[in-house]
């Protein structure tokens, strides 16, 4: 090795390709990152896909009956499960099931049984009562327990809940109890009363994520 | 035509240099082999099944029972495509065999790696197959849960449910994470073909460079020797060559390995999607991962429902249970060559009963995963009447920590037992050469 290095005045062939391939690579790496944007399609609200609304009339969602308004006699201590349906922009029935986090249960205990912290106002006669279907912790839909008589419980990671009391965690993993869906009576048919009282599954992090679903809804309606 | 060949190929320089290569004879070094004929088989039946397979979960009319005009009786295209492999002459053999040669490939792993621990054959210089080997398990145990998911049944719908709020439930990223990988919020209208783009190529791929990249180094490095290589030439290679001892051996323990599977296929059937049904609200009872993910399972089962915002971000049960606890876990693996401070390279695989510690760890560890896999079962152990919903918890908690403690003072006890014994031995062999002295 010499003692002085070479000044090259001129940029070398070596450089020059060491640049360019690195400039190549770094445009390559970007504009392979722009298609992990597109991995995650656009989100577009459209009818079936609301949460349930106010004014929809609840229908069941067991596959024999799908469809089919739910009457007061049809409900029982036991579960049913049901869908909320509504009208889409073009006036037609439409079951709001595009969203599976839109499962609906429905209980009819005697009176005196649904007790706080259920609200009773959002029941109907201190009776009926509907929760979202969807267990706050993984998000499976949940059961009448098989275990203990009475209580909900998740097959997932065996979250239970208390339906006579505000759907509240009697058990597991879950972080929250199941959101309430304020319902009336409108002769034979349950109509919804408004949205969940609480943020459902999957919104079930922060208030402000429900809150800006509920308004999106809201502007898509108007 | 061997000269011709080797001319253009130097077939004599592969000879040399992979051909030869000795193995080791011992049963417990057929492990890895096996796991590799399964990756082969599954490979094979794999591409079967995807011929047939239709990767979309659209919805069409279910040719089997069509419905009516009026109420056309519509089901996903994947299951469709499921209930039609089901159908075909030798189709639902293919999938038992494809299922039961993965949950081979998984176990033969497993008990590999503990063949590798308990033997120390993770000491220098083969750290970087030990890791290598960390993320072969990783990818199969994900390339198993990804090919639950395709026949889209109920099972298959609930299982990528959990999955989905699983991701979702990273703090800051994991709405985003989720939808990412899953296209769109759940269900989306693409989910079925991106899963199966997991599923038949990524993977795969990553699984078939990792395994290329294992045997290379395993290769390079060479086997670990047994005890008995020691005594027979110390510092020596002892073995048979691949060419052609080893070889009949290998094919003759792919064939039965081969049979034991399609026995096994034939007589055990697997996940029946008839029975499931096409995805639905109704939830399935007592739904359960396979034994390799049951400790997760088991986990989220017994860990008390939380969560706190923390810098804005959710921490809940859920991420702390099934992500933040098997990261810590799967970390404390990764981290085994790097607790071990010899400089030396390893030649010879290592007698348990002298690293008492190390096999004291390994147990009490596999006790660990084994309490909460049985966690996993709280709902059965109630529903017997073994645990109550009150105390179940509490029960659980209290075993995996005392289960494993208490195995690792076992083992230590074992392990003296052994030494007293071999000590006595080594005295009674010391006076009887006196004796005859």
């Amino acid at each position: 090795m010499t003692r002085y290095k070479r000044q090259d005045p001129e940029i070398t062939r070596r450089k020059f390709i060491n640049v360019a391939m690195g400039t190549t690579a770094a445009v390559g790496g970007v504009s392979l990152l722009s298609t992990l944007g597109a991995a995650n399609p656009v989100f577009r609200l459209t009818a079936d896909k609301m949460p349930p609304l106010e004014g929809d009339i609840l229908v069941h969602a067991e596959e024999s009956k799908e469809g089919r308004p739910i009457t007061v006699a049809d409900l029982s201590t036991q579960l049913v499960r049901a869908w909320a349906m509504g009208k889409d922009e073009d006036g037609n029935d439409v079951i709001r099931k595009g969203d599976p986090n839109n499962i609906l249960a429905l209980y009819r205990f005697p009176q005196g049984q649904l007790v706080a912290p259920t609200n009773l106002e959002a029941t109907v006669d201190g009776q009926i009562v509907a929760y979202s279907d969807i267990c706050t912790h993984a998000g499976c839909s949940v059961s009448d327990s098989d275990i203990n008589a009475g209580q909900m419980r998740c097959p997932c990671h065996s979250g239970e809940y208390d339906p006579k009391r505000g759907a509240i965690v009697t058990g597991g993993p879950p972080p929250k109890p199941l959101a309430q869906l304020p319902i009336r009576q409108d002769g034979d048919r349950l109509v919804v009363a408004g949205f969940f009282l609480t943020p459902p599954y999957p919104y079930h992090n922060s208030e402000a994520e429900w809150n800006n679903v509920k308004q999106e809804v809201e502007e898509a309606l108007t | 035509m061997n000269q011709w060949l080797d001319d253009r190929l130097h077939i004599s320089r592969l000879n040399d240099k992979f051909l030869r290569k000795a193995f080791p004879v011992h049963h417990s070094f057929f492990l890895g082999e096996i796991t590799l004929f399964s990756l082969i088989i599954l490979i094979l039946t794999g591409i079967l099944l995807a011929l047939s397979y239709e990767p979309s979960n659209s919805m069409v009319v279910n040719s089997f029972d069509p419905g009516t005009a009026d109420a056309p009786n519509l089901v996903p295209a994947a299951y469709h495509s499921a209930l039609k492999i089901n159908a075909a002459p030798f189709g639902d053999m293919l999938r038992r065999i494809h299922h039961w040669t993965a949950n081979i490939m998984v176990a033969a792993s497993v008990i590999h790696m503990m063949r590798i621990y308990f033997t120390g054959a993770f000491k220098k210089p083969r750290e970087i197959n030990w890791w290598i080997g960390m993320l072969l398990l990783i990818f199969a145990a994900l390339t198993a849960v990804t090919g639950y998911v395709l026949p889209y049944d109920n099972y298959a719908y609930n299982t990528l449910k959990v999955i989905y709020s699983i991701a979702a439930s990273i703090p800051w990223v994991g709405e985003w994470v989720a939808q990412a990988a899953f296209a769109g919020k759940f269900p989306g209208d693409g989910v079925i073909p991106r899963v199966y783009g997991y599923h038949i190529m990524l993977l795969p791929g990553i699984l078939l460079a990792l395994t290329a990249a294992h045997m290379l180094i395993m290769i390079k490095q060479k086997h670990t020797q047994p005890q008995y290589a020691k005594r027979i030439a110390y510092k020596k290679i002892v073995g048979v060559p691949l060419m052609t001892q080893q070889t009949p051996i290998m094919l003759m323990l792919t064939l039965l390995f081969a049979g034991i599977i399609v026995l096994f296929s034939a007589f055990i059937p697997v996940h029946p999607v008839e029975y499931f049904g096409p995805p639905s609200t109704t939830p399935i009872d007592n739904i359960k991962p396979d034994w390799y993910l049951l400790w997760v399972f088991g986990v989220l089962a017994i860990i008390p429902g939380f969560e706190f915002n923390f810098l804005g971000g959710n921490i809940n049960s859920e991420f702390v249970g099934a992500i933040l606890l098997p990261t810590l876990t799967l970390g404390a693996m990764f981290a085994v060559p790097m607790l071990d401070r010899s400089r030396e390279n390893l030649y010879y695989a290592e007698n348990p009963t002298n690293h008492p510690v190390r096999l004291g760890i390994g147990v009490a560890f596999m006790m660990l995963l084994a309490v909460w896999s049985v966690a996993g079962y709280k709902p059965e152990l109630i529903s017997a009447g073994i645990l109550t919903t009150e105390n179940a918890n509490t029960v659980l908690w209290i075993a995996t920590f005392l289960v494993p403690a208490l195995s690792y003072f076992f083992v230590q006890a074992v392990v003296r037992g052994i030494r007293a014994l071999r000590e006595s031995d080594a005295r009674d062999r010391a006076n009887f050469q006196a004796a005859d002295d």
